[in-house]
């Protein structure tokens, strides 16, 4: 991996980087969509590169299981399997193991669990986990790591933490005994719950071991208000050289207040599953498109929005007649959404360029939230960065809590 | 006496040629041409036939976002049932502004496809309340809704598709059906085909003037109509109502019509629908006690095609046949729902049939499968080329016309879709001898994608990093490697919607290369012998009794079933039977 900071924000911690990994650049910060089973729900790996994406994920657990590492091999890679030209992550599978299977158990060998398959115990191990991803030949791999849930607390965390330290130390070694050490690089992952003190300890350690990790994923901290404080913790800390991913951050506010801490790409299931369920997402906030208000308006979602639902004049009313009902109507907003994305995030690295970041952040929340009041921990984490989103603003509400407005369904 | 000239200077904007005019027998293969000539100067589309039509659903190709429409070369003719907009009063299609509304809000492109619409979908044989003296049943999301002559032609005129069929009174309800009723069915069909010609003569007039005094408003397409032919399966009601169609008009009508004499004058094409007729057929069977297999009613098999192992195609050419008799051979003639290429080619051997409906094709991406035939066929068998395995050979000799990817068998196969066409990329590498014909290449997107198409989105200015080299519009030196049987195996089981995708672009695409194959032997110096012949090996070579799309139905309804717990355990058990397929 080739990593080069382009450009710094002069306020806030946000950066513009340029990635070269084998399949090509990713410019960061972006957002990483998630193709959990080898496929961006509904589109073809040319459709989603059109889309100007330049880097999805794919999921260890689930590729391990089908097709499997033998057919990936054949294949020659999950790249040419899913036809993908560029670049490709994985996550370690420590997070769908945990997330989904609830048989598995975590030993220091590595985590077992039953197969779904026939009920065998199977140990994914530190690595296994390498094993699989160099089949699937993904350009960043991330190590296997001890999952526990977002709000422990207790030993059980410490103990989490101090593991997933020694698992990566097992990692390293197989992954730099493996022919592939070159061409795949591996990001380590924080732990420590929302302990501060154990981020340090994780963080310390991790740092530790820079030159043989090419990046660092944050773990555990996709969602809390708590979490954006320790993710400016880990942001802080982090090497400056080595690019820093949230793992399972995809709300729009939400990425942009990480941009702003120094996070350079982050992933989330949530813009193409939301659209399955009939939202479109845009700078005004979401839209619930089955709502019958929709019904009659042919307008598209977004006058200018570049994707092809809104660029072939897709108006709310087809979409209103389709979503939910036909397959295309998912694929027409799992695009927009995509775009949405990327359009957000795109607009982050032109204005980190421009040195108008913090503009940027105070134009997209007083459109996102409008009159609806701003989230007290968006404030209060920007402010922590020299942002004040109320500045000149005598008369803007802040709401406690997530904030995010979403339209519900009235008859749909 | 401007009103006349107007109207004669109006002629219908579909047209169709047939080739070799001058000996065109009544009944038999042919060529042709559908050219759509728009009045509002939009671009000129032509169709050479016998060609397909590609269904819809809600509007929408299944499964296909507009992309994917737009760079499937095969997809030029749209048939949409408008049934599923009357959920709403008005439908919400009638409200679009701007020019070519139906396009417009399906997303369908003026310059590029001929939109068809009909009220109700052909394909949907459920049972249905009976239509009334003034209207018929429909379905829609939110239940049976009335459309009456009035409606229909209101909606039609505010859509402005290319093409409409005008109101048919064909009985849903469960057959068989009363002379008396059938009667009704005739007698109905032909007024609403007068009152939709009413309709449309009043609009032209209303046209001329408004063109007349203010001559830069864009004008309206003129609507071309096609008429079901009514008679169900009773071959004397079935010449009644072409005979109704070729009455000198009486007086009254005749006036309101001008300048037409009969029904047939205004008509641009014959559209028959097999599905009401082969449950009409299959009720005649029951009630002489021959049950026939395989034929289920009062159920919409919107996703699998019907396994039917009965071949009626001779009683439906008979049905066909009774209503063309007299009718001028130089009308289109259309089908829906012909449920197999042996069905379509005999359509259109026994009798010149034009345009067929892409629905059977469609449907078999629905339940995973992977066409893969060719016509003509070489040498009476499979023309499989380069080291892709030809689909299954059965007992009887005869070849699958696809791949159930659903089956184990292609988890490792990693060749491309169809063995009987190479993909684009492969085919570059060739050249010489060797080199493939354009016929044998199957340009879909899921064998021959390219990228680049039409223009990478670039978010912000430093994005030309990461699409640099490629950001131009799609070049034929950008195509990519075919999407691989393995993969979309894996879709399938995974639940990936993908899979569908992929395999909709294809389909349509092989049953394209099927029709072009069909109009290239009739080409020939002694086409229609040929084509004889061509058939006859088709039907030898290529198992019509789809045991394969049974096969592909029992997959695909176990992974919808059991996706989630224990689904793969199932399978690998299955699968160390070795019972993977069989049932």
């Amino acid at each position: 991996m080739e990593f080069e900071i382009l450009a710094r924000c002069h306020t806030t911690n946000a950066r513009v980087c340029h990635m070269k990994l084998p399949h090509g650049v990713t410019m960061l910060p972006t957002f990483i969509p998630v193709a959990t089973q080898a496929a961006i729900k509904g589109l073809s790996a040319q459709q989603v590169e059109a889309l100007g994406v330049s880097l999805i994920l794919n999921s260890t657990y689930h590729l391990n299981l089908r097709p499997g590492t033998e057919i990936l091999k054949e294949a020659g890679g999950a790249h040419r399997f899913q036809g993908w030209r560029h670049n490709l992550i994985t996550d370690g599978g420590g997070f769908s193991l945990v997330s989904l299977n609830k048989s598995a158990r975590v030993t220091e060998e590595g985590v077992l669990f039953a197969s779904p398959s026939t009920g065998e115990p199977i140990m994914l191990t530190p690595e296994e986990s390498m094993a699989i991803q160099h089949a699937i030949g993904s350009d960043i791999m991330t190590q296997l790591d001890d999952v526990v849930h977002t709000l422990s607390v207790g030993p059980r965390v410490s103990e989490a933490m101090w593991r997933t330290v020694r698992w990566l130390d097992r990692c390293i070694e197989h992954h730099q005994k493996s022919e592939k050490r070159e061409s795949q690089s591996l990001f380590a992952i924080v732990h420590g719950g929302v302990d501060p003190h154990l981020r340090d300890q994780c963080l310390d350690e991790m740092i530790k071991r820079k030159d043989r990790v090419a990046g660092y994923a944050i773990g555990g901290l996709s969602s809390g208000e708590k979490g954006r404080t320790l993710i400016k913790q880990c942001a802080d800390k982090l090497p400056a050289d080595r690019p820093r991913y949230c793992t399972g951050v995809g709300f729009p506010e939400d990425l942009l207040v990480c941009v702003a801490l120094g996070i350079d790409m982050a992933d989330c299931v949530f813009p193409t599953r939301t659209a399955r369920f009939g939202v479109a997402l845009t700078f005004h906030g979401p839209l619930n498109i089955r709502l019958k208000k929709h019904a009659k308006d042919f307008c598209p979602i977004d006058e200018s929005c570049p994707c092809p639902t809104c660029a072939s004049g897709t108006s709310r009313a087809m979409l209103h007649h389709i979503v939910t009902v036909e397959t295309a109507g998912a694929h027409a907003l799992t695009q927009h959404n995509i775009v949405f994305q990327a359009r957000l995030m795109g607009g982050a690295r032109g204005a980190i360029m421009n040195g108008i970041f913090p503009t940027y952040l105070k134009k997209f929340f007083a459109e996102y939230y409008g009159q609806a009041g701003y989230p007290e921990w968006c404030v209060n984490a920007l402010n922590s960065v020299g942002v004040d989103l109320l500045e000149g603003k005598p008369d803007a509400k802040v709401v406690p809590g997530d904030g995010a407005q979403w339209e519900y369904s009235d008859t749909a | 006496m401007v009103e006349t000239s107007f109207q004669a200077e109006l002629p219908p904007s579909l047209t169709f040629s047939p080739i070799a005019l001058a000996d065109l027998p009544t009944f038999g293969p042919r060529l042709g041409q559908i050219a759509l000539h728009r009045q509002d100067g939009s671009a000129h589309l032509e169709i050479s036939t016998p060609n397909l039509m590609t269904a819809t659903s809600h509007g929408v190709i299944p499964h296909l976002s507009r992309d994917h429409v737009n760079v499937t070369k095969a997809i030029r003719w749209v048939h949409v049932p408008f049934e599923s907009f009357l959920s709403h009063t008005p439908p919400i299609p009638t409200l679009q502004p701007g020019p070519h509304p139906i396009h417009r809000f399906l997303g369908y492109d003026p310059s590029q496809h001929i939109v068809s619409m009909s009220a109700r979908d052909p394909f949907d044989g459920r049972d249905m309340p009976a239509n009334g003296k003034d209207f018929i049943s429909v379905y829609c999301i939110r239940g049976v809704r009335k459309i009456t002559p009035n409606m229909w032609n209101s909606y039609t005129s505010a859509c402005n598709p290319d093409v409409v069929t005008a109101l048919s009174d064909t009985p849903f309800t469960p057959p068989p059906h009363s002379q008396k009723r059938i009667t009704k069915s005739i007698e109905k069909s032909s007024a609403w085909l007068t009152d939709i010609l009413q309709a449309q003569s009043q609009q032209v007039l209303a046209q001329g003037v408004s063109e007349h005094q203010c001559p830069d408003i864009s004008v309206p397409n003129v609507r071309n109509v096609l008429v079901h032919m009514a008679g169900s399966v009773t071959i004397q009601a079935r010449q009644a109502f072409a005979n109704s169609l070729l009455e000198k008009l009486d007086n009254r009508d005749a006036e309101q019509l001008a300048p037409l004499r009969t029904l047939d004058d205004g008509v641009a094409g014959y559209v028959f629908d097999l599905m009401p007729l082969r449950a009409a057929l299959s009720a005649k069977m029951i009630s002489t006690s021959e049950i026939l297999p395989g034929l289920e009613r009062g159920a919409m098999s919107v996703i699998a095609p019907n396994a039917q192992q009965q071949h009626d195609t001779p009683e439906l050419s008979d049905l066909i046949q009774a209503s063309l008799k007299h009718l001028p051979v130089t009308k289109p003639r259309l089908v829906n729902s012909a449920n197999s290429p042996h069905e379509m080619l005999r359509l259109i051997r026994d009798v010149g049939i034009d345009m067929i409906d892409a629905h059977w094709a469609q449907s078999a991406a629905d339940i995973g499968v992977a066409l893969d035939f060719y016509f003509p066929t070489l040498n009476g068998s499979p023309t499989a080329i380069q080291k892709c395995v030809g689909p299954r050979v059965r007992p009887n000799g005869k070849a699958d016309l696809g791949h159930n990817l659903y089956d184990i068998r292609y988890a490792r196969d990693h060749s491309r879709l169809a063995a009987n066409y190479r993909d684009a990329l492969s085919s570059q590498a060739l050249t010489g001898n060797s080199s493939t014909p354009a016929s044998l290449i199957c340009p879909c997107p899921t064998c021959s994608p390219t990228i680049g198409a039409p223009a990478y989105l670039h978010h912000s200015t430093v994005d030309h990093y990461s699409f640099a080299a490629d950001s131009s519009p799609a070049q034929p030196s950008n195509f990519q490697p075919p999407f691989t049987r393995s993969y979309i195996h894996h879709l399938l089981h995974t639940h990936e919607m993908s899979a569908h995708s992929l395999l909709v672009m294809h389909n349509i695409s092989v049953l394209d290369a099927f029709m072009a194959g069909i109009r290239t032997v009739l080409e020939g110096p002694t086409g229609v012998e040929e084509f004889h012949k061509h058939v006859e090996d088709f039907v030898n070579c290529f198992d019509e009794d789809q045991v394969v799309f049974d096969e592909a139905k029992v997959d695909w309804a176990g992974v919808g079933r059991a996706r989630g717990k224990g689904s793969s355990s199932r399978e690998e058990i299955k699968q160390a039977l070795g019972t993977a397929v069989a049932l």
